[in-house]
């Protein structure tokens, strides 16, 4: 099972961007989706068509970008906003985080 | 091979379902099993929690643990009570030959979540083949097969209900500054698969 983000479990020549910097409160958050073994592709498609009212290619799109490149972000904006999103994409079973831009 | 559709739309608006009594009778046993796990989740870490809860209750922050406590005080009862009802609406609908459109949806988070939780325990891969735990629980990796299965026919029938899609929201979507992971790995550090 995949097990990010927890850096340790990466191998060691991937240099991941640093996320520990000051937080800077202008700059947007930005939800990001994981890549995990066990969402259906069709399922993943779905909720981002649902939650975010994407068009069905650009759902299909976000979902191969989760699938191939293990990661996509799917919204961005004021801290509050962000952790709204998460939660939506908790209650409908995708690993959702987010973190600050820039 | 042809498939009779289990689950379509019906004439008069909502859903036809046709399961046999094995199917039924499994739909209504395990969503109760995850509803007594989950009422002992309280606002457990990722590491007090059993691994079939794990992939219920993510982290939200995962390198700001202050945010993430107050994250998961402010949504866990929440999304406690959102898996909840929706396992519970599956198992009293078990029995059911016609559900609306708020059961459906139900059904389609309870057979998400069952899956989350059957293939954490089984330590569940992207491939088709055994997990390493399907040896041990045989019950349960068919189980895991099974409601995959039936939760595909479930998206293919709600794909058809979507609204459309909010203009402009596809332009509303920043760029990943992280841009491609380097050489054949995801960002998560795992084997891009290689069938794109």
């Amino acid at each position: 099972m995949t097990t990010f983000p927890t850096a340790s479990t990466a191998p060691s020549e991937v240099e991941l961007p640093e996320t520990h910097e000051v937080a800077k409160p202008e700059l947007p958050w930005l939800v990001i989706v994981w890549n995990d073994p066990i969402n259906l592709m069709s399922y993943v498609t779905y909720v981002f068509q649902k939650l975010f009212g994407f068009s069905r290619p650009k759902a299909h799109k976000l979902m191969l970008d989760v699938h191939y490149k293990g990661r996509a972000v799917v919204s961005s904006g004021p801290k509050e906003r962000a952790e709204l999103d998460v939660a939506r994409l908790h209650q409908h079973g995708l690993w959702a985080t987010m973190e600050q831009s820039g | 091979m042809s498939f009779r559709r289990r689950i379509r739309p019906s004439r008069g608006g909502g859903y036809d379902l046709r399961l046999a009594a094995e199917e039924r009778a499994l739909l209504a046993v395990l969503p109760l099993q995850l509803v007594s796990l989950l009422a002992e989740a309280g606002d457990k870490s990722p590491e007090e929690l059993p691994d079939a809860l794990h992939r219920l209750l993510p982290t939200a922050y995962t390198t700001d643990p202050d945010s993430e406590r107050a994250f998961v005080a402010m949504t866990r009862e929440d999304l406690i009570e959102h898996h909840r009802a929706s396992l519970e609406t599956m198992s009293q609908t078990a029995k059911a030959t016609w559900l609306d459109d708020e059961q459906l949806s139900a059904w389609l988070g309870a057979l998400n979540d069952l899956r989350l939780s059957l293939g954490s325990m089984l330590g569940a891969t992207e491939e088709e083949t055994e997990p390493k735990g399907a040896q041990s629980r045989p019950a349960e990796w068919v189980a895991y097969l099974y409601l995959g299965g039936l939760q595909s026919e479930l998206i293919d029938v709600l794909e058809t209900t979507l609204p459309d899609p909010i203009p402009g929201a596809d332009d509303l979507v920043p760029e990943d500054l992280w841009g491609d992971p380097p050489g054949d790995l995801r960002w998560d550090g795992t084997p891009q698969p290689g069938d794109q």
